[in-house]
C-alpha cells in the first residue's frame, strides 16, 4: 500500500508477491511488530523515486517538460493534451533514468490508498486452499523425515536401534541429528555461557509423512541427560520466589523508596506468577532443505530468511551466498519462527540423507521442543498517603533471562534483565524502585508475541489497580490521576513519553465501554494499558462470573489503538482483534509445566488454547486518528488483555487472581 | 491394496496400507495440500473434509473407512473461491495467516448445510472444535452469518 501510494497506482491493478531471499532486502525480517514502523519512510522513498523515474520517461518519449505531465492511476498523463502512457510501458526506459536519492513525497492529505480501510491480498489463496505453507512444500524425491528429540533440553542420544528402525516399510534412512549453536537471530555476538542450540536428535527418514510417523514408534533411545533433568515448575518457582524476595539488580531507583514506604498511611504487597508458554502456531514448525555439494536451498517457514541462511550456512560450512531461501507462508510465528533451529536440521537430515527432505514436526514435538516464554515470579510492594495517592512502589521480579540464552553469561544484570526502567508506573511513582534477578534454568527460550511485557503486564496493570481498590478509589480515575496532565517527559537519548497519547487511549477505551454505566451483579469491568513498539493501547474487559457455575465469560473487549499512521486500519483492527485473542488464551487457558527437566504437555488436550466458545462476543476497536509516524501494531495488543480480564473478575467478584492461567475453578470460593 | 472412494466429485483409487489417515493420504499420496496438519488427535480442526456431507476430522480416519464414500475437501468447494461461505470469508477479511481457515471453512459449510440460520451458540458448539491462533474468531462468526443470509437470498 505504501510503494503503491507514492508511485500513483490504482490499488485494483496490484499484485503482491513474496520475495525469496535476496541481499538487495537485507535480512528481510518479521518481528518486533516492526515491519511498517522500520519500513514506512523507504517504501514511500522507493515509490516517490520510482515515480519520478517514470514521470522523466514519459517526458521523454513525448519530448515535452517533466513539470507537464503527471501520475496518476498506473499512468503519465501530459497534462495539456491529455495523453497517457500506462507504466507498463514506460517500465523499461525508466529503468535506465537515473534515481532522486530525495524524491517529493505525497501530502497525506492527499493519500488515496494509505489510511484506507484495505482487504488482504491473500484471502482468495488462504479459502481455497490454494496457499502453500512450509508443510505444503513438494519437490520431486522428497524424502520425510521425523526427529525424535532429546526429552531434556541439551541432551544428546546415546544408544539407539538405527537398524530395526531402518528395516521398517518405506523407511530410508535413520540418522543422528547433532545439536548446532544458533547464531543469534538478530546479529548480537552469542557469547560464552549461551545456552541457543539446536535439539540434538535421531531423523527417521522415509518415503511419506505416515511412514515417517509409524517408524519412529519403534525407536527406542537411550538419552545423555544434562544435570537440567532434575528441574521441576516446583524447584524453579521456588528459586524464583526466592530471588524475588531478595534484593536484586537495581533497574531503576527513583526518591527513596525505603523511606517512604515505611511512613505510608496504607502499604499493600502481592505475589505475582506467570508460567512458560509455547507458540503453538498452527502450522507446526517444520522445514524442508535440498542440500547439493556446498549448496543448498530451503524452503522456510520462517520469520528471518537471512538468519536461515546464515544458520544453514554455519551449521553445513558453507558460504552464506550458497544458501537459497525461499519463505512460504507461515502458519503462525508469534516468534517461534525467529529461531533457525529447524532450519539447521532440515539441511543437516538433507545432507546425510543425500536427498531433499521435509522435517514434519508432530503437535508433541512443537510443543516440547519450543523456545518458550519464561515463567517468572514477581513480589510487589506499594504505598498509599492519607490522600489514596501512590508514594511508593517497589517490584522485584525474577526469571529465567531471554538475553543471557542468547547472548551468554558475560552480559551484565540489567541487559540480562526482563524488566525495563520505563516499566509503568516509572516516572509517575516519586519513590520507584525495579529490582530483577535471574534465575537459572535449563528450559530453551524465545521470544513470545509481545515478550517481557506478556508477563510483566498482567503483574503491573492488575498490582496497580490493587492499589487503586486499596486507596478506595476508581480504577481508571486512579490511573489516569497517576499520569497527570498530558506532557512530554524526557527519557534520556533524546526521546520523551508522551504522556498525553496514553490518557487519550485510555480515556477512549473507557469511553467507548461506558465505563461510569453500572453493571449487573456478577458481572465486572477492568482496565489495563500498555505502551511500546511506538503505540499506544488500552483495553477495558466485561465479564461475567457465576462463583456457583463455576463459569466465566469474557463479555466483551474495548480496545483503543494509536498506532500513529493506521496504514491499514484494516489491518490494524486485525492485530487488535488477533492479539486480544491470543493474550486471552494466556489469561484463561494456558501452561507449560515441567517434570524432569521435560515439558509435561504435549498437545492440545493439555496444553489449552482459546477457542470459539471461550472468545469474547464482540472485540471493539478504535483507532486514534493521527499524523504521527507509524507505531507497530502486531504485539501490542497482547499485554493489557490479561490484566484486563483479572480486573473485570476483581470488579465482579472481589476476588484476585495473581497467576495465569485464571481457571474457572478457581473462582469458587471453596 | 486399493480402496475406492469419491473425491471431489471424481472416482479415486489409491493403494496404500489401509490404516494410513485420510489426511495424509491427501497431502502425500494425492499431493492435495489444501487440508491442513495441525495436531493429529482431532483436537484443532485443521484437517476437516465432509464424508458424505458430514464434517469429519480427517487426521483420525482411516483410510479403508473411507471405501465407498464421498469425501470433500476445500479443493472441492468450488473452482473458484466462489461458495457463499468462501465469498463470505473474504468480504469480512477473516484469515490472517490461513493456516486453520481450511478446516474453520469446511466445518462452516457444514453446519450451514444443517442449520441454515444457525445462532451464536449453535456456531459455539460447531465451531469450538477448529482451533485458531491468530484468533480470527470475531470475524468467522461474523462470516457465517453473512454467508448464512447470502444462501437464504438476502445479501
Amino acid at each position: 500500500m505504501i510503494v503503491a501510494e507514492e508511485l500513483g497506482c490504482d490499488w485494483a491493478n496490484v499484485t503482491v508477491v513474496q520475495a525469496d531471499l535476496d541481499p538487495k532486502y537485507g535480512d528481510q525480517l518479521t518481528g518486533g511488530s516492526l515491519s511498517v514502523r522500520t519500513s514506512y519512510d523507504n517504501l514511500r522513498k522507493a515509490g516517490a523515486a520510482a515515480r519520478e523515474m517514470l514521470i522523466s520517461a514519459a517526458a521523454r518519449e513525448w519530448y515535452v517538460e517533466r513539470s507537464t505531465c503527471r501520475a496518476k492511476n498506473g499512468s503519465v498523463i501530459h497534462l495539456s493534451t491529455q495523453k497517457r502512457l500506462p507504466y507498463a510501458q514506460l517500465v523499461a526506459l525508466a529503468a535506465g533514468i537515473s534515481r532522486l536519492a530525495d524524491p517529493p513525497l505525497k501530502n497525506p492529505s492527499d493519500f488515496k490508498i494509505i489510511g484506507k480501510p484495505t482487504r488482504r491480498t491473500d484471502s482468495l489463496a488462504k479459502v481455497t486452499g490454494a496457499a502453500k505453507f512450509g508443510l505444503d512444500t513438494r519437490l520431486p524425491g522428497m524424502l520425510i523425515a521425523s526427529v525424535e528429540r532429546s526429552p531434556v533440553y541439551g541432551g544428546t542420544p546415546r544408544r539407539f536401534n538405527a537398524d530395526e528402525v531402518k528395516s521398517a516399510a518405506n523407511v530410508r534412512a535413520v540418522l543422528e541429528v547433532k545439536s548446532a549453536h544458533l547464531t543469534h537471530q538478530f546479529g548480537e555476538t552469542s557469547g560464552p555461557g549461551s545456552r541457543n542450540y539446536s535439539c540434538a536428535g535421531v531423523a527417521v527418514v522415509a518415503d511419506s509423512t505416515w511412514a515417517a510417523v509409524q517408524a519412529r514408534k519403534l525407536l527406542k533411545v537411550e538419552w545423555n541427560e544434562p544435570p537440567s533433568a532434575s528441574e521441576t515448575t516446583a524447584t524453579l518457582r521456588e528459586r524464583m520466589l526466592r530471588l524475588a524476595s531478595e534484593p536484586g539488580t537495581v533497574i531503576r531507583s527513583d526518591g527513596d523508596f525505603d523511606k517512604a514506604h515505611t511512613s505510608a498511611a496504607k502499604r499493600i504487597d502481592a505475589v505475582y506468577e506467570v508460567p512458560f508458554l509455547a507458540h503453538a502456531t498452527m502450522e507446526p514448525v517444520n522445514c524442508t532443505a535440498h542440500v547439493r555439494g556446498d549448496s543448498c536451498e530451503l524452503w522456510a517457514p520462517t520469520q528471518i530468511p537471512g538468519a536461515a541462511a546464515d544458520a544453514v550456512a554455519a551449521a553445513l560450512g558453507i558460504p552464506r551466498e550458497r544458501v537459497k531461501v525461499r519463505v512460504t507462508f507461515i502458519g503462525g510465528g508469534f516468534g517461534r519462527r525467529l529461531i533457525q533451529d529447524y532450519a539447521i536440521e532440515a539441511a543437516l537430515i538433507s545432507r546425510d540423507a543425500g536427498a531433499p527432505v521435509q522435517v514434519v514436526w508432530s503437535r508433541e514435538d512443537d510443543i516440547r521442543h519450543d523456545f518458550y516464554r519464561p515463567a517468572a515470579c514477581h513480589v510487589l510492594q506499594a504505598g498509599l498517603d492519607s490522600q489514596g495517592q501512590l508514594v511508593s512502589w517497589r517490584h522485584r521480579a525474577s526469571s529465567p533471562s531471554i538475553e543471557t540464552f542468547y547472548g551468554g553469561t558475560g552480559i551484565s544484570p540489567r541487559a540480562a534483565a526482563q524488566v525495563d526502567s520505563l516499566d509503568f508506573p516509572a516516572l509517575f511513582v516519586p519513590n520507584f524502585r525495579l529490582e530483577f534477578t535471574v534465575a537459572e534454568s535449563g528450559m530453551p527460550l524465545g521470544y513470545w508475541r509481545s515478550v517481557d511485557a506478556s508477563g510483566n503486564q498482567f503483574v503491573i496493570s492488575s498490582f496497580f489497580d490493587e492499589a487503586a481498590h486499596a486507596a478506595g478509589r476508581d480504577p481508571l480515575e486512579f490511573l489516569l490521576a497517576a499520569f497527570g496532565p498530558a506532557r512530554k517527559i524526557p527519557v534520556g537519548n533524546g526521546e520523551t513519553l508522551d504522556v498525553g497519547r496514553r490518557r487519550n487511549v485510555i480515556e477512549l477505551a473507557a469511553q467507548k465501554s461506558g465505563w461510569d454505566k453500572p453493571l449487573a451483579a456478577g458481572r465486572g469491568r477492568g482496565i489495563a494499558a500498555a505502551f511500546g513498539w511506538g503505540s499506544y493501547v488500552a483495553q477495558v474487559a466485561e465479564v461475567t462470573c457465576d462463583a456457583n457455575k463455576n463459569s466465566l465469560r469474557v463479555d466483551r473487549v474495548v480496545c483503543a489503538i494509536d498506532c500513529g499512521t493506521a496504514v491499514n486500519p484494516l489491518g490494524v483492527k486485525a492485530q487488535m482483534e488477533g492479539a486480544i485473542n491470543f493474550g486471552l488464551a494466556q489469561t484463561l487457558k494456558s501452561a507449560i509445566t515441567v517434570s524432569g527437566g521435560r515439558v509435561e504437555q504435549s498437545n492440545f488436550h493439555d496444553y489449552e488454547v482459546l477457542r470459539m466458545s471461550d472468545a469474547p462476543p464482540v472485540i471493539e476497536v478504535h483507532i486514534v486518528p493521527s499524523a504521527e509516524p507509524p507505531g507497530g501494531c502486531g504485539e501490542p495488543g497482547v499485554p493489557p488483555a490479561a490484566p484486563a480480564v483479572a480486573n473485570a473478575i476483581f470488579a465482579a467478584t472481589g476476588k484476585r487472581f495473581r497467576r495465569l492461567p485464571i481457571r474457572t475453578a478457581d473462582l469458587h470460593p471453596g | 491394496m486399493a480402496i475406492s472412494f469419491t473425491l471431489n466429485g471424481k472416482p479415486q483409487s489409491v493403494d496404500v496400507s489401509p490404516d494410513m489417515p485420510l489426511l495424509w493420504v491427501l497431502r502425500d499420496t494425492l499431493n492435495m495440500t489444501g487440508t491442513k496438519f495441525g495436531c493429529g488427535m482431532a483436537l484443532c480442526g485443521a484437517c476437516t473434509v465432509h464424508i458424505n456431507g458430514e464434517a469429519t476430522r480427517s487426521c483420525i480416519t482411516a483410510i479403508s473407512s473411507v471405501a465407498g464414500k464421498k469425501v470433500t475437501t476445500i479443493e472441492g468447494l468450488s473452482a473458484d473461491g466462489s461458495h457463499p461461505v468462501q465469498k463470505a470469508w473474504m468480504e469480512e477479511d477473516v484469515p490472517q495467516c490461513g493456516y486453520c481457515q481450511s478446516g474453520q471453512i469446511m466445518s462452516a459449510v457444514a453446519l450451514l448445510s444443517k442449520k441454515p440460520n444457525p445462532t451464536d451458540t449453535d456456531i459455539d458448539d460447531a465451531m469450538s472444535g477448529n482451533i485458531c491462533r491468530c484468533g480470527t474468531y470475531q470475524r468467522i462468526r461474523k462470516a457465517i452469518h453473512r454467508a448464512a443470509s447470502m444462501q437464504a437470498g438476502k445479501a
